[in-house]
């Protein structure tokens, strides 16, 4: 008897690995098997599997996603090659992006339909890269500590009367990255560092968690502000969580200008078409239906983004975060500027 | 024919040695001989030490906390009765099915300051997060205490058996001459009992040094985030490898003190298992405290953090996202792996039986695979893949995953089936040969029917390792392999606990499955690890 549960174990994993989906990518013979279109995400979101369905609805193209870290897919592509499967990359983050194009993994795309819906400051120039949604890195802060002219400048931050006050996650992320990699753009390195400096002097803890636990922070009343993502706001305060709610109830976000020029610190989820991509009208024929007020809906109303299109309608929660205008930065300079922006947060003992 | 039977019988385990070795020898030739890449000047200068210091800091307090739970609670239950003992006795091996991650995921929640715990604190009291302290579970100390809180079982196993096993002479003889309770722990029981601990600690501490999970969720920057660091936010390998070097090395004189500690233990080890030992009473107060002891440790290590996690999975539901591809991948890679490091373990134990090899080089490959993390045998993977020309899509990246899994578990399947093996009677052996049997129809007729209970149990066990593994998979997981750990470790990170809830339940579901089979194997046995 347990021969048998053995030997049909066994049995069942030859068996399964055999026949295991991703094992057959036999050649498709093109006018027979519908078109096969490979997504690399660093999204991980449930409702983006409803935007694939929804476009391999409309269109029988069969949609193929492999979801990782961005970094991860970056090392995947590069050690896959000329022989990478991969269509399209989806990213959050423009520095994210600029690694791929840096590394000779995307592909410029002159398309005047997308150019039209995505505007110049949100894509790439040469078209390496398009932004198909919004971000924006702001502070939530406890109203009974501050008042919004405290903190509605980047470098008011770095007051000394902000002393003890800040909680901000690690500088590793992508999102800090970013916003240093803004600064340095504006106010040169040096700057930039002493800014970074004041900044963790001002630390009400050492950098921990995620975004959403610098907002928690600032509600339980540890520290009075927190530099975060704005959806990680508008997701607790549209949670089913009752608590979750209250968190966000307890603190107000303002949108920093910097010192130089007004504009919000402004980051994309954003799309590009690989190298290696064999069929660029494919490709690119998804990013266009991204740029629907259908494609808009999909990609935003779970993760609380804005949406790249004005006339897309706004995810729930997004009403309640503040407007403003996006910064002048371009955002390749996310990039470029990206291992200097680790460099001086390493110096000024940023963790 | 005859002849060619019994040459690959003895090569088999050979074979399956060098199998087994070459993932972990890959990572560190290339870290030992590949130029560092751009950013290992920058490693050096600024990351070597302090990750080297906060991965033996943290090393050090599990050792601590693991030290003051497990000890106390083994003698508690071995020397002594009181109410609950019996229950204590085998649940307090439950903590071990929870990964690291998993543990660390629940706690971040409950122990943070806007977890349950502090909220409610503030509530009651009315004070503001900055008016008290309260400890910080994303520090080196809060990782030490995670991974205490999974890995405190393998001492407590360990120093349980050498308490219940010691010769109860000796312990008789010290209660005749008056020593009781702490001055016959302190005096007589620990120090016999050593060995066995310091086997057992150090078996938990090159696990801890394999933890890669738990530390990345928590921030802490040990050499198993730093690896996956190098490799995937700098894209360079080589550096990655270097920091492979440093931290195998640690691991392995971990596996060293536990080969010496093994040593001696048997040593120390008398033939007086069938005697019940007598169990003092603690009566009263002294009972209750003993039952708050062990209670607080299984409520903390494994009761609060599950209620915690079946409770967020209630409160904001599992999300839309299946969970049966994950799960369909989980058991796929688990059972292959898990088959390859039988057929692997067979090779080596039955081969090196007919072949009566000197086991010391096949003993130390199968110890290389297990003692190297998962992070370090991810990057030997990549290594092959890249030496050989493959990309990390299709086939061969899917054959490569199980190759890793068998190298890095098949000596955690080994033991079971080898203790099979030893009970069976070598003059079976002998009839057979006798008999004219060749080395293969030995194995079939005679070997395998023998072992197969132990080959379930073993098998059994490395499955579960396998669904529990998290930075190999990661790394070289291919195309719409994700397991039930790479979904949960991509929600945890994605700072949506909610979603990640139902795969760590999952897994710590199928990790209670060996962990009940063991503790039921020990109260068999009487409580030593065969």
């Amino acid at each position: 008897m347990k021969a048998h549960i053995y030997l049909s174990a066994l049995a069942t994993s030859v068996i399964l690995a055999a026949c295991s989906p991703s094992i057959s990518d036999s050649p498709a013979d093109a006018d027979s098997v519908p078109k096969t279109l490979t997504i690399y995400s660093s999204r991980h979101y449930d409702s983006d599997r409803l935007l694939y369905d929804a476009y391999e609805e409309k269109t029988g193209v069969n949609v193929q996603v492999r979801e990782s870290g961005a970094d991860q897919l970056l090392e995947t592509m590069k050690a896959e090659g000329d022989n990478s499967p991969a269509d399209l990359i989806i990213a959050a983050d423009a520095g994210a992006l600029w690694r791929f194009q840096d590394a000779g993994l995307t592909q410029a795309i002159s398309n005047d339909a997308i150019n039209a819906k995505v505007p110049a400051k949100m894509r790439q120039a040469d078209g390496h890269w398009f932004g198909v949604a919004k971000r924006i890195r702001l502070v939530a802060y406890d109203p009974a500590r501050f008042e919004e002219a405290d903190v509605d400048n980047w470098v008011k931050l770095a007051a000394e009367d902000k002393r003890g006050e800040i909680c901000v996650r690690s500088s590793s992320n992508i999102y800090n990255l970013s916003l240093m990699a803004e600064m340095i753009d504006r106010l040169g390195a040096e700057q930039a560092g002493e800014w970074a400096q004041a900044i963790v002097a001002n630390m009400a803890r050492n950098p921990q968690g995620g975004d959403t636990d610098q907002v928690r922070a600032v509600a339980a009343g540890e520290c009075g502000i927190a530099i975060v993502n704005h959806y990680y706001w508008a997701r607790l305060a549209t949670s089913a969580a009752a608590a979750d709610r209250n968190v966000a109830n307890a603190t107000k976000l303002v949108i920093p200008s910097f010192p130089d020029a007004n504009g919000a610190h402004t980051n994309i989820t954003g799309i590009a078409v690989t190298a290696s991509a064999d069929d660029a009208a494919m490709a690119t024929a998804f990013i266009e239906f991204l740029l629907t007020d259908e494609g808009q809906a999909l990609l935003t109303t779970e993760t609380k983004e804005f949406p790249i299109l004005a006339t897309a309608p706004l995810p729930n929660g997004a009403e309640l975060v503040p407007v403003s205008d996006v910064s002048d930065t371009p955002l390749e300079v996310f990039g470029i500027n990206q291992a200097e922006a680790q460099r001086l947060y390493d110096l000024a003992g940023w963790n | 024919m005859e002849r060619l039977n019994n040459l690959a019988g003895r090569l088999a385990p050979y074979a399956a040695a060098v199998f087994l070795v070459v993932p972990v020898a890959a990572a560190l030739w290339f870290g030992l001989t590949a130029g560092g890449g751009e950013t290992w000047d920058h490693v050096l200068q600024n990351r070597l030490v302090p990750y080297t210091f906060t991965t033996l800091a943290v090393l050090a307090l599990t050792a601590l906390f693991i030290l003051g739970i497990a000890v106390p609670a083994a003698w508690l239950v071995s020397a002594y009765d009181f109410p609950g003992r019996g229950i204590f006795d085998w649940a307090l091996i439950l903590p071990l099915a929870m990964p690291g991650y998993v543990m660390a995921y629940a706690w971040a929640d409950l122990a943070g300051v806007a977890g349950p715990v502090q909220s409610s604190f503030r509530d009651l009291t009315g004070l503001s997060a900055r008016d008290y302290w309260f400890p910080d579970i994303f520090t080196p100390t809060g990782l030490a205490f995670i991974l205490a809180s999974t890995l405190f079982p393998y001492v407590y196993i360990t120093a349980r058996a050498a308490f219940t096993n010691q010769s109860l002479a000796t312990l008789e003889a010290a209660r005749s001459l008056g020593a009781s309770g702490a001055r016959l722990f302190l005096s007589v029981a620990l120090p016999s009992a050593r060995p066995a601990i310091v086997a057992g600690l150090a078996l938990a501490l090159m696990e801890a040094a394999a933890d890669f999970g738990a530390a990345d969720f928590l921030g802490i920057q040990t050499l198993g985030v730093g690896i996956v660091r190098a490799w995937s936010s700098f894209g360079e390998p080589a550096t990655a490898a270097r920091l492979a070097v440093v931290l195998v090395s640690i691991a392995f004189l971990f596996f060293f003190i536990t080969s010496l500690s093994r040593g001696r233990a048997t040593n120390q080890q008398t033939a007086n298992r069938w005697l019940t030992p007598t169990r003092t009473r603690l009566t009263g107060q002294s009972g209750w405290v003993a039952s708050l002891f062990c209670g607080g440790i299984l409520l903390v290590a494994f009761f609060l953090p599950i209620t915690r996690l079946v409770w967020l999975l209630l409160e904001t539901g599992a999300g839309t996202a299946p969970i049966v591809p994950p799960l369909l991948s989980s058991i796929i890679l688990g059972l292959s792996g898990a088959t390859l490091a039988i057929v692997c373990a067979l090779a080596i134990i039955v081969g090196a039986k007919h072949a009566n090899a000197t086991s010391s080089f096949l003993r130390l490959s199968v110890a290389a695979g297990y003692a190297a993390p998962g992070a370090v045998l991810g990057l030997g993977g990549l290594f092959i893949l890249s030496a050989t020309g493959q990309s990390l899509s299709g086939v061969t990246a899917i054959f490569l995953l199980i190759g890793i899994y068998a190298s890095r578990f098949t000596s955690a399947g080994l033991e079971p089936m080898r203790a099979a093996f030893e009970r069976a009677p070598i003059s079976l052996d002998y009839a057979a040969r006798s008999l004219g049997a060749s080395n293969i129809k030995r194995f079939t007729r005679v070997d395998l029917p023998l072992i197969l209970p132990g080959v379930l149990a073993g098998g059994l066990i490395l499955c579960v390792e396998i669904l529990k593994e998290l930075p190999a998979t990661l790394m070289l997981r291919p195309f719409g392999w994700d397991t039930l750990a790479v979904r949960a470790h991509a929600y945890a990170s994605d700072e949506r606990l909610a979603e990640a809830t139902l795969p760590s339940l999952l897994i710590t579901l199928a990790g209670l499955a060996p962990v009940l089979l063991l503790s039921w194997r020990l109260s068999k046995t009487g409580h030593t690890i065969e």
